[in-house]
């Protein structure tokens, strides 16, 4: 792939095979002739404690074998660390290696010892920037949208570097590709949650907060009228109301704008709302919009009994899976 | 129908000669190993006694140091033989954490083997606390101080908690002896998500969820956690089975749900269901409400979901979902789905409980 092999180099080395055909052995793996001979090579380089540019090549190679081998990872920062030592320019020699590492990385793209090793860069890096890291995590990202790693690795950076200026219109993109992406929904989250923290209370006075917090919860609104039936987005807006407004769901009308994808559940009486009768239920665009206002609901005692509607009628139709929950919280709001 | 014998051979062969596709897996080796092991005492108990003998194998994975940064001599294990480099620190938790359950189902020894040092082992996993609570899971190789390139999160703080227990850690006090509880706790409560589960920087995670409720479980401290988030945490994992029933059928432009998942558990928020967060999910589910989990959920729709969705039942083994080819991985955590069905796992320690230590 990315380090051709050159034998030649290192012709004054004995190998250190893996000592294999052990007694009582168990899982043998036959190995391919390459990998018996880069490994033999790497295991005797670090043995000898030998930190060279030939040795930082070599460690490419079996990265390119088994990008799980923690130890040659640890290795190949230590040569890194003594190499950029007499480098002369720390910077240049970093950069080089981050451009090999965004190789390594889009070839790889669910190891993560990649990205261990590439904060552990960044902390010796003299100059780093998000710039930099931008590209290849916008690469990442594109290529799996939900990368687990990606997406943490992203937002350990811009709190590195305490940037958080691309991040809503980034996570707004993709959102606008896939609305059901629930990393994005959640960096987003992440976003608000920090840009509203005190850390930040110099550049954010009570008003912007207020402002970015209402224009957030219009955001999820027009997301969830886009597409009901999508937990991110209502997760989204459970999450602000319940930091910012004490999980107090009914501020602005808010109950209002959900109970309109509930039909008038209700009205329904008693009888109505049993297993026999569900097929003459109303069918409802979401079942979210009806946990929302049931679990909202279920806070306000002279509600309650709207709350136990919603819920009974989570359990015989809407969202039956779940009617060991829905039934408990019925049996804790009648006790 | 559990595919019993399908599924013995499956593992057994697991054992065997690899291929060399497997070489990619060489450094975790006994993975492999307790994955398969596990599986078979949990399918068939007279499987075992063929690999009583290959204990000895195991123990040449053990290792001991005494790193020039520690007065304290550490030991642990190391996951094949591909690390094993005279006066190198190789051995990482995780490999450990495998070959301690391993020992403890086929070596006869009562979870105490005059082969190991379970105090060096207790200095490996305190070693491997960094100041802010977390673990990394291996040291510098040259030093023995902590990795500067290793992961931390809620999988190394797991697997240290665990590999404290089966080396004789039961109370708060034992536990303190060796690492920083109090930082640790700290840690998993800043994993907190704020609609209930544990992640990173806020998207909640079934796998971390597992990991950081099981370790609570083994310090003792399910009582750290508010009643508000234990109730957020049991809403979020419920949420997480698919299903194909009233509203949730109408996600046809999801481009990751799929009709056919009914009754699995997916790992986060619009994805497919998997065979190894039905594990991830009940089990979590099972800590935080261990007297009515199993009303709480519909489990019979999640056994459906492994038996029909992801068991091969030709070839034997779980695959990830019912599109997959089935792995070793999956085997084993589809298996301890079941276990922690029918009472024959540890959840915590994803263990047997016949062979849990006492």
């Amino acid at each position: 792939m990315m380090s051709e092999f050159d034998v030649s180099l290192y012709s004054d080395i004995e190998p250190l095979p893996i000592e294999t055909g052990l007694d009582n052995e168990l899982c043998q793996i036959m190995y391919t002739d390459e990998y018996k001979q880069v490994i033999g090579i790497a295991r005797r380089l670090i043995s000898n404690g030998e930190f060279s540019e030939r040795a930082l090549d070599l460690t490419s190679c079996v990265i390119d074998l088994s990008p799980a081998f923690y130890t040659i990872w640890n290795y190949r920062f230590n040569i890194v660390t003594a190499l950029m030592a007499v480098s002369g320019d720390i910077e240049a020699f970093l950069n080089k290696e981050l451009d090999w590492l965004d190789e390594v990385t889009l070839n790889n793209p669910k190891n993560y010892q990649i990205w261990s090793y590439r904060q552990a860069l960044l902390e010796v890096h003299p100059n780093a920037s998000l710039k930099r890291e931008l590209p290849v995590l916008e690469m990442m990202i594109d290529e799996d949208t939900k990368n687990y790693h990606v997406w943490s690795y992203r937002k350990w950076c811009v709190q590195k570097f305490n940037d958080f200026t691309n991040e809503f219109q980034f996570a707004d993109s993709l959102i606008e590709k896939d609305i059901y992406n629930n990393s994005a929904w959640t960096h987003r989250m992440f976003v608000l949650k920090n840009l509203t923290s005190n850390k930040n209370e110099d550049n954010w006075n009570e008003q912007l907060k207020k402002e970015t917090i209402d224009f957030e919860i219009e955001y999820a609104k027009q997301k969830i009228t886009l597409c009901p039936q999508n937990v991110s987005s209502w997760n989204y807006l459970r999450g602000i109301l319940d930091k910012y407004f004490d999980e107090d769901y009914t501020i602005n009308g808010i109950d209002e704008f959900a109970i309109q994808y509930i039909d008038n559940i209700f009205e329904k009486n008693e009888s109505e709302l049993t297993e026999t009768n569900s097929t003459n239920l109303p069918q409802l665009k979401s079942s979210y919009a009806l946990q929302f206002v049931a679990d909202g609901y279920s806070r306000i005692p002279d509600k309650k009994n709207m709350a136990i509607k919603a819920y009974k009628s989570l359990s015989i139709k809407y969202d039956p899976i779940r009617r060991g929950l829905w039934n408990h919280m019925i049996s804790k709001l009648s006790a | 129908m559990v595919e019993t014998k399908k599924h013995v051979k499956f593992l057994q062969r697991h054992l065997l000669l690899l291929p060399p596709k497997a070489q990619s897996q060489d450094p975790n080796k006994l993975g492999i190993v307790y994955y398969a092991i596990a599986g078979l005492a949990l399918l068939d108990e007279s499987a075992l006694s063929a690999y009583t003998k290959n204990k000895d194998w195991i123990y040449k994975h053990y290792k001991e140091f005494d790193p020039p940064s520690n007065s304290k001599r550490i030991a642990g294990f190391i996951g094949s033989q591909l690390l094993s480099l005279d006066g190198q620190v190789t051995i990482n938790l995780s490999n450990t954490l495998f070959a301690l359950i391993i020992l403890n189902i086929i070596d006869d020894c009562d979870g105490r083997s005059k082969n190991i040092n379970y105090e060096h082992i207790r200095n490996f996993v305190s070693q491997c606390q960094v100041p802010n609570g977390q673990f990394v899971s291996s040291l510098d190789s040259f030093t023995g101080l902590p990795s500067r390139v290793d992961s931390t999160d809620l999988r190394y703080c797991y697997i240290a908690v665990a590999i404290l227990y089966f080396t004789g850690c039961r109370t708060r006090a034992n536990f303190d002896k060796h690492i920083h509880v109090e930082s640790l706790l700290a840690f998993v409560k800043s994993q907190e998500c704020m609609n209930g589960g544990y992640g990173e920087y806020l998207e909640a995670h079934a796998g971390y969820t597992s990991c950081a409720l099981s370790l609570l479980k083994l310090l003792g401290c399910e009582a750290e956690l508010t009643e508000s988030f234990r109730w957020h945490t049991i809403t979020w994992l419920l949420d997480r089975q698919v299903s194909n029933t009233g509203c949730m059928s109408l996600q046809e432009d999801n481009q990751n749900y799929e009709q056919d998942d009914h009754g699995g558990f997916q790992g986060r928020e619009n994805k497919f269901a998997d065979t190894c967060y039905v594990f991830w999910c009940l089990n979590s589910l099972k800590i935080l409400s261990p007297d009515n989990w199993k009303s709480l959920c519909e489990i019979n729709i999640a056994k459906e979901f492994l038996m029909d969705k992801t068991q091969d039942k030709l070839l034997g083994g779980f695959s990830k979902t019912d599109v997959d080819d089935p792995d070793i991985y999956h085997t084993y955590l589809g298996l301890a789905s079941l276990g922690l069905l029918d009472g024959s796992l540890n959840g915590e320690l994803c263990i047997p409980t016949k062979y849990q230590p006492r």
